[in-house]
């Protein structure tokens, strides 16, 4: 029994020390969009900084606030946008993955209710290794979104699923 | 005997002549994107709208869905903030409309109430799909519904672009998404200030 008990804690406390992706990349500037009240979508985003020595990846998120999160990306095509989720969002080791309006997002489905600026959604965030990490992203307006101003693209980093469009 | 050949001749010369004459007054009015834009009627929660109920007024359109997470909120964003830093006589002469082009999900009652979010002059139009690609085709929108991976079911391809029709209806300008709420602003008061006292 105890030799068990030692090995689940042994399982348990070895990625910490290895150092999973939840331990390596720091999440800054979280937001949520605000949307209009019959509006059951939204976009969230991020920063993460990959301050580990191997590379990361995000490959999932939920929110007990919606239905579901998905990974999705904006390939800009000629002045045509075009959404697409993509498998994950790769943060190379020492690097840096911004998602932001534009391009990279979370993408909120199913709102079980309006979000009103202010608030602070709870997103867990599923990285390559199973490990995770809450955050809580404020809710902001239209008009207090960072990034606005200039929506530029940067889903280089990131595969859209199902090859060509 | 020639006389019914002369009446012939005669006939097909004024039929010409009326055919130019209605030609040079019904011809689309020259702009910087000639053979472009023009006037359409869609569905509003108030009942039909027409582009020409706004003659005498500037007109920024914007084709969008409100299920778009990102790009239409952006967008739509922009032009609220340019919008409210008109003084109210500029604001009084500009008509915004939100023209959605995912008529399937997005039912007239639900675009006024999106719309109303943004800016309380914005308004929500939409219509038949043949109808949206008719219209979008004459203004050079692109959309198209694609089929996606994941619970979203489709998302909407589109160009995200603010069309600015002076008061003629005449489409004169083509606002890019990445442009700031400072751009659209100074665009829409050189429309506003343009056909000022052009305006017939």
């Amino acid at each position: 029994m105890k030799f068990w008990l030692s090995l689940v804690l042994m399982t348990l406390t070895l990625p910490a020390l290895a150092g999973t992706a939840a331990d390596d990349i720091r999440i800054s500037d979280p937001r949520v969009r605000e949307m209009p009240p019959t509006v059951k979508t939204s976009a969230g985003f991020l920063t993460m900084t990959n301050q580990g020595r191997v590379d990361h990846a995000l490959v999932g998120a939920e929110s007990p606030w919606c239905g579901h999160v998905e990974l999705h990306t904006h390939i800009h095509d000629n002045g045509v946008m075009r959404m697409r989720p993509v498998e994950k969002m790769p943060v190379p080791a020492g690097g840096v993955t911004r998602l932001q309006p534009g391009g990279l997002h979370l993408m909120l489905m199913q709102l079980k209710r309006p979000l009103h600026a202010g608030e602070r959604m709870p997103i867990t965030l599923i990285f390559e290794d199973g490990s995770r990490k809450t955050i809580e992203a404020p809710v902001r307006r239209f008009d207090q979104m960072s990034g606005m101003k200039m929506p530029m693209m940067h889903h280089e980093m990131a595969m859209p699923m199902g090859g060509k469009h | 005997m020639k006389r019914p050949l002369l009446w012939l001749l005669f006939l097909a010369v004024a039929a010409l002549a009326a055919g130019g004459y209605w030609w040079l007054k019904n011809r689309p009015a020259p702009g910087p994107y000639p053979g472009m834009g023009g006037d359409f009627t869609l569905e509003s929660a108030q009942g039909p709208v027409s582009l020409s109920d706004f003659r005498g007024k500037v007109v920024a359109l914007y084709f969008g869905y409100t299920s778009c997470p990102d790009v239409c909120p952006t967008s739509l964003g922009a032009l609220a903030a340019a919008l409210r830093g008109l003084t109210p006589e500029e604001l009084a002469q500009v008509q915004p409309i939100f023209v959605s082009v995912d008529p399937e999900r997005d039912t007239p009652q639900k675009l006024a109430e999106y719309a109303r979010y943004f800016h309380p002059s914005l308004i929500g139009l939409t219509g038949p799909l043949p109808k949206l690609k008719e219209i979008t085709r004459r203004y050079g929108a692109y959309f198209r519904k694609a089929p996606v991976a994941g619970s979203l079911g489709y998302a909407v391809d589109h160009s995200s672009v603010i069309y600015l029709i002076d008061r003629r209806g005449v489409l004169v300008d083509m606002i890019q998404h990445s442009d700031s709420p400072q751009v659209i602003r100074a665009r829409l008061r050189k429309v506003l200030g343009e056909t000022q006292s052009g305006a017939s």
